[in-house]
């Protein structure tokens, strides 16, 4: 077909191009998104990358300073902890716990939560209403209470924290992918596609699905950041991640003994929780912005 | 005024379970704060082994017949004036003080001063089956050790202040177990009004007696609080309030003592000392203390029962890097379970090598070239022999995995943790031993005879009879040089079965406020705050 | 209508209610160990008396009635032992609740105080360099991880400054009995104490954990009331009072406000149940003697009676809090009652 405009045509570019010029507007997403990036290469390619063997004791180096400050080694960036374990390869690995795993349970819970939560959507009547009952009650108790409970029955261990932090975010998945469906079948366009004949599931196949994509990316960056503060609480706690699993929380627990003589061994781990957590907040917050103002176009 | 005070509280209905006394001490939030590591498992003496027990009780509340000068080791007189032997050596007399009060709390009030009665219902407790209160407990584990009751005939009041001690054998070391800790002097009145109101177990619950701070209220876990008993016939300090904050954590123990929530604690990081005794406003105190800290194996357990599995895991911990990284420096490297002060420590023995190639060839030997798998048990509590347990076990996993032994680090909350232990379900276990009293036996006893594997305080299950009859051939014996060479015979005879791998023997330290003086800490006892004083 | 919505409200707190004793109840099935030890909590039962119990537990009989059993023992106020302690696992929980709903009572009415006045600020000057300061801090703050920020408190106000305790409700040398659990009347009920000393330390112990408790769920409301305020902006009847010539300031007040207040009633109820999970990683950073710090030392201790008893009342708690925030909302916005 020849590209020639006769009359004025709106072009509207794909929904994903604008969405992208909207977020990258804002620089500070722009910035998360970029951390984040970073952090999900660390999580894949930590054992090959770090510097030291991150179980490797060295007592030579106890509680060696970090290189910026006076006794610190530059082979040794951040320093080491009270076992002389290279810092900077610890928190690289634990990036692989704190922040991978966090996703791999994140998405699971996204999986699971999208199946149950298109039957909640898509079903009616009392089994739907008692479901949702039921789902109300699981959302009223913190995931992290949740996750606490799952553990004390399957006991402490990262594994087990992972299961918990999944069936703890569920109801969330369920419940938000439910209310979209909801949303989405009282639109117009549902209501003239079914008026054309399609039956349920061929509206929720071509109409529905694509565009659950939006509320769904939201709740995977809310439910992530909540993932990694819950396994960092547990792993602080001593209820996630055990010794010598370099998982952040664990490591500020650990490290909690030599809070007066290294405090950055305290401090880093710590640090890298809040600024993951950060990054993560800001792409949220960028992504429902540029949400917004797609909408309002 | 404080009267008015205690009736308006008794008519508007407030009732606690200490109900209303004249208020001796005026509660404006002052008196002095010892925070120790982990809540007393009683308030008598008699009943304990711990140290954290003894800490927290024996010095505070009880008097002994004798007091062991802390510096010299020599005896003093205490609540026996005066005493005498008789030239046989089977007969010990004591001449009781005058006039030394017990306490008055709102639970019991003393109508009479201190006599001979109450010393022999103390000992008699131990010693006669029919004593009203010997059933009471199940058992009294310090004379329960020392055999008193093969030890001591009778023990009878010849007045109201002499008594009377019949030995059935000559025994050199009597006095000084009647100066330990253990030998605290309870209450026959208390006793006899216990028993009127069937309310028996208090005696070890609700303390009497006649130290120089009296129990007030106990709360498990948090806090355990003493007021001073003003009729205390020695001189002493004037603290008001004596409280005994319960702060398992170290860290936590640390803070307290920066932020004056705490005056003295026990059990410092070893770490921090260096920071501690660079500061003027803290003072750190040293002792040298009678202890071992070791890795048991459950010998009852497969493959802890192949002595060259032993030998081979002995082999492989590098014990300079856990003096290091556990004790910074502060502690001896322990080759034998006895530390190195005891009159029948063996020079001899050899240090163990690190060496981890020969473990390899060891386990190959005992048919397990490609290692296996146990699990460490690190005590979750800091006590004076291992400040950090988990770390310990950090460091030996990760010296198991250079000869390919997969270990696993187990841990429990403390109460837990000992009952499991003694329901023998540990692989392997990192824990240790503070000494009562100089005494070998006190080392080799319970932590590894038959009788020890019985009663669960011999943490490597295991039972020797070879062994078994040394340390009971040292002690029929009076011969020191005799006892000194089955004891070197016994300890030989450990190296080479190694049931359990001793680690180190630490110092014992303990930092204050520098405001706080008067503190004095027994080699074998527990720490006394009679002269304690507190300047503004 | 307003007795059906109750009515409604009410079965379904019933309904909620009758899930989560299943729930609990069923955990003593998933729990290892002993059946009959970790109904009762009781430990090394006799044979005799294991069958005495079984009767009592009607074990021998269906599911169905063993759980009619365990709900009469609930409310007989059995809960059974503490595996810890063998004191009954009820009473421990009415020592140590009132501390937990003291702290997170305090750190509520901050976070109401301090999270309300800035999200309107920020959302009535959107855009400008006020907005984006709150905001900014705001995000920084909910993204903390709260035991991390507590323990940088801990190391700057302690331990450098010296300023605050750093554990415990009160100092120790203070003899306060606790009567009713909660400090500041307790201090009113103790006799012999110097009462302004204590509740001065009161004060000082409360400061520092009260702060920590209260900074996540301030960002929240930061952030929730600003999104509010400025979807309320939007609506046309602000649009229509501005025009009929209302001042912004008249506009704000009367109809911006009070409905943009209307939802922050209902995220109290959801605030709540945050505040106690926060409020277990604050006790136990602080040692306050909370049920916080009592429930995750039962999980240390394999303490299962403590456990499911700590779980339902926290639970119970929290659905209740959240089921009367909801009825709040309910009858203050006509709007959703939805009928």
């Amino acid at each position: 077909m020849k590209k020639l405009r006769l009359y004025y045509e709106e072009y509207n570019k794909r929904p994903y191009q604008l969405l992208w010029r909207h977020f990258i507007t804002q620089h500070f997403a722009l910035f998360g998104l970029v951390i984040l990036s970073i952090l999900l290469l660390l999580a894949v390619l930590s054992p090959f990358v770090s510097p030291h063997d991150p179980y490797l004791q060295n007592s030579e180096i106890l509680l060696l300073q970090p290189s910026w400050q006076g006794t610190g080694l530059v082979a040794y960036p951040f320093g080491t902890d009270d076992l002389g374990r290279d810092l900077m390869s610890r928190l690289m690995l634990g990036t692989s716990y704190s922040f991978g795993l966090a996703i791999l349970a994140v998405s699971g819970a996204m999986l699971i939560g999208l199946a149950l939560g298109i039957l909640a959507g898509m079903t009616r009547g009392i089994q739907s209403s008692i479901f949702n009952h039921l789902l109300d009650l699981a959302l009223t108790i913190p995931s992290l209470l949740l996750a606490i409970v799952i553990v004390a029955v399957l006991g402490p261990g990262l594994l087990n924290t992972i299961w918990a932090i999944l069936l703890a975010l569920l109801p969330q998945f369920i419940h938000g992918v439910g209310n979209a469906i909801q949303q989405q079948l009282k639109q117009d366009y549902v209501v003239a596609y079914r008026l054309d004949g399609a039956n349920n599931w061929q509206i929720l196949w071509s109409v529905v699905l694509p565009n659950l994509w939006e509320p769904l990316s939201l709740l995977f960056t809310m439910a992530l950041s909540t993932a990694i503060l819950d396994i960092a609480a547990l792993g602080f706690l001593g209820l996630g991640a055990q010794a010598p699993t370099p998982e952040w929380g664990s490591m500020v627990a650990d490290a909690l003994d030599s809070i007066y003589l290294a405090p950055w061994t305290v401090a880093l781990p710590g640090l890298l929780i809040f600024i993951t957590v950060l990054s993560v907040n800001l792409v949220g917050d960028g992504l429902r912005n540029a949400m917004k103002k797609r909408r309002e176009n | 005024m404080n009267f008015s005070y205690c009736r308006f509280g008794s008519l508007s209905l407030v009732l606690w379970l200490t109900g209303c006394q004249p208020a001796t001490v005026a509660n404006s939030g002052q008196g002095l704060v010892y925070c120790a590591e982990g809540s007393p498992e009683s308030f008598n003496p008699q009943l304990v082994t711990s140290g954290t027990t003894i800490d927290a009780i024996s010095q505070h509340l009880y008097d002994r017949l004798l007091d062991i000068d802390a510096n010299s080791g020599d005896l003093l007189p205490a609540l026996a004036q005066q005493w005498h032997i008789s030239p046989d050596g089977l007969t010990y007399r004591f001449k009781l003080r005058p006039n030394v009060s017990f306490h008055q709390t709102d639970y019991f009030t003393p109508s009479r001063y201190l006599t001979a009665e109450d010393v022999v219902f103390t000992f008699n407790r131990m010693l006669q089956v029919e004593h009203p209160f010997f059933q009471t407990a199940t058992e009294y584990p310090y004379f329960d050790s020392i055999e008193w009751r093969h030890r001591v005939k009778s023990i009878t009041a010849l007045s109201s202040d002499e008594v009377e001690f019949k030995l059935n054998q000559p025994d050199s070391s009597f006095l000084s177990v009647l100066a330990t800790d253990f030998a605290a002097i309870l209450s026959a009145e208390y006793g006899a009004q216990l028993v009127a109101q069937q309310q028996k177990p208090l005696l070890d619950i609700q303390p009497v007696g006649t130290g120089p701070f009296k129990f007030r209220q106990y709360q498990k876990d948090v806090l355990i609080r003493y007021y001073r008993h003003d009729n205390y016939w020695r001189q002493h300090g004037d603290i008001q309030q004596l409280v005994i904050d319960i702060v398992p954590d170290n860290t936590k123990r640390l803070a307290k003592l920066l932020t004056r929530e705490c005056d003295i604690a026990p059990i410092p990081r070893l770490a921090e000392l260096q920071m501690f005794s660079n500061r003027p406003d803290f003072k750190v105190e040293q002792q040298t203390s009678m202890n071992v800290a070791f890795w048991a194996f459950n010998t009852q357990k497969p493959p802890f029962d192949r002595v060259e599995v032993r030998q081979a895991l002995a082999l492989a911990i590098n014990k300079p890097n856990i003096l290091q990284a556990v004790y910074f420096g502060q502690a001896e490297e322990a080759t034998s379970v006895l530390p190195p002060n005891s009159w029948a420590y063996r020079k001899q023995n050899l240090v163990q090598s690190f060496d981890p190639v020969k473990a390899k060839e060891l386990l190959t030997q005992a048919g397990y070239p490609d290692g296996f798998s146990i699990d460490i048990w690190a005590m979750p509590v800091q006590r004076l022999y291992n400040p950090n347990a988990q770390k310990m076990a950090e460091l030996i996993q990760a010296d198991l995995r250079a000869i390919g032994v997969k270990a696993r680090i187990v841990s429990y909350e403390w109460n837990t943790f000992r009952r499991k232990l003694r329901q023998g379900e540990h692989d392997s276990v990192l824990i240790g031993w503070s000494a009562d009293n100089a005494d070998p036996d006190n080392f080799l006893r319970p932590l590894l005879s038959c009788a020890a594997a019985v009663s669960g305080s011999n943490r490597a299950n295991w039972c020797d009879e070879q062994f078994d009859q040394f340390i009971s051939g040292a002690v029929q014996t009076t011969d020191v040089a005799q006892r000194r060479s089955y004891y070197l015979a016994a300890q030989q005879y450990l190296q080479q079965q190694m049931p359990l791998m001793p680690i180190a023997h630490s110092k014992r330290f303990q930092v204050k406020n520098s405001s706080v003086q008067g503190v004095t800490i027994n080699p074998y006892g527990g720490i006394s705050l009679v002269n304690a004083g507190k300047t503004p | 209508m307003i007795l059906r919505y109750l009515a409604r409200r009410l079965f379904l707190l019933g309904f909620v209610f009758v899930a989560l004793t299943v729930f609990v109840f069923s955990l003593n099935y998933l729990f290892p160990g002993d059946l009959v030890s970790n109904l009762t909590g009781m430990r090394d039962i006799s044979p005799q008396k294991h069958q005495q119990l079984q009767q009592m537990l009607a074990l021998d009989h269906s599911l169905w009635q063993q759980y009619i059993a365990y709900n009469r023992r609930l409310l007989a106020g059995d809960w059974g032992l503490s595996f810890a302690s063998q004191q009954p696992v009820l009473a421990e929980i009415m020592q140590v609740l009132p501390a937990t709903l003291e702290l997170a009572a305090y750190a509520l009415c901050l976070s109401l105080f301090a999270g309300i006045p800035l999200g309107l600020l920020a959302a009535v000057k959107k855009d400008s360099l006020l907005d984006r300061c709150i905001s900014g801090i705001a995000l920084v703050g909910y993204s903390m991880p709260v035991f991390w920020l507590a323990l940088i408190c801990i190391m700057l106000f302690s331990l450098q400054l010296g300023w605050l305790p750093t554990s415990g409700r009160l100092g120790v040398l203070f003899e306060v009995p606790s009567q009713t659990g909660f400090i500041f009347v307790d201090i009113l009920l103790a006799e012999h104490v110097s009462r302004s000393a204590a509740a001065y330390s009161a004060l000082q112990h409360l400061a520092m954990p009260t702060f920590i408790l209260a900074v996540y769920p301030t960002n929240v409301m930061i952030r929730f009331v600003r999104t509010s305020m400025l979807e309320v902006l939007e609506q046309n009847y602000i649009k229509t009072a501005r025009a009929k010539g209302l001042s912004r300031s008249q506009v704000l007040y009367r109809h911006g406000l009070r409905n943009a207040l209307l939802p922050v009633t209902r995220q109290v109820g959801l605030q709540f149940s945050t505040l106690i999970t926060l409020a277990m990683l604050t006790e136990v950073i602080f040692s306050w003697p909370g049920i916080g710090q009592w429930l995750i030392d039962s999980i240390y201790q394999r303490n299962y009676p403590a456990i499911q008893a700590g779980l339902l009342v926290v639970s119970s708690l929290v659905i209740c809090v959240n089921m009367l925030t909801e009825i709040l909302h309910t009858l203050f916005n006509p709007l959703a009652r939805k009928l």
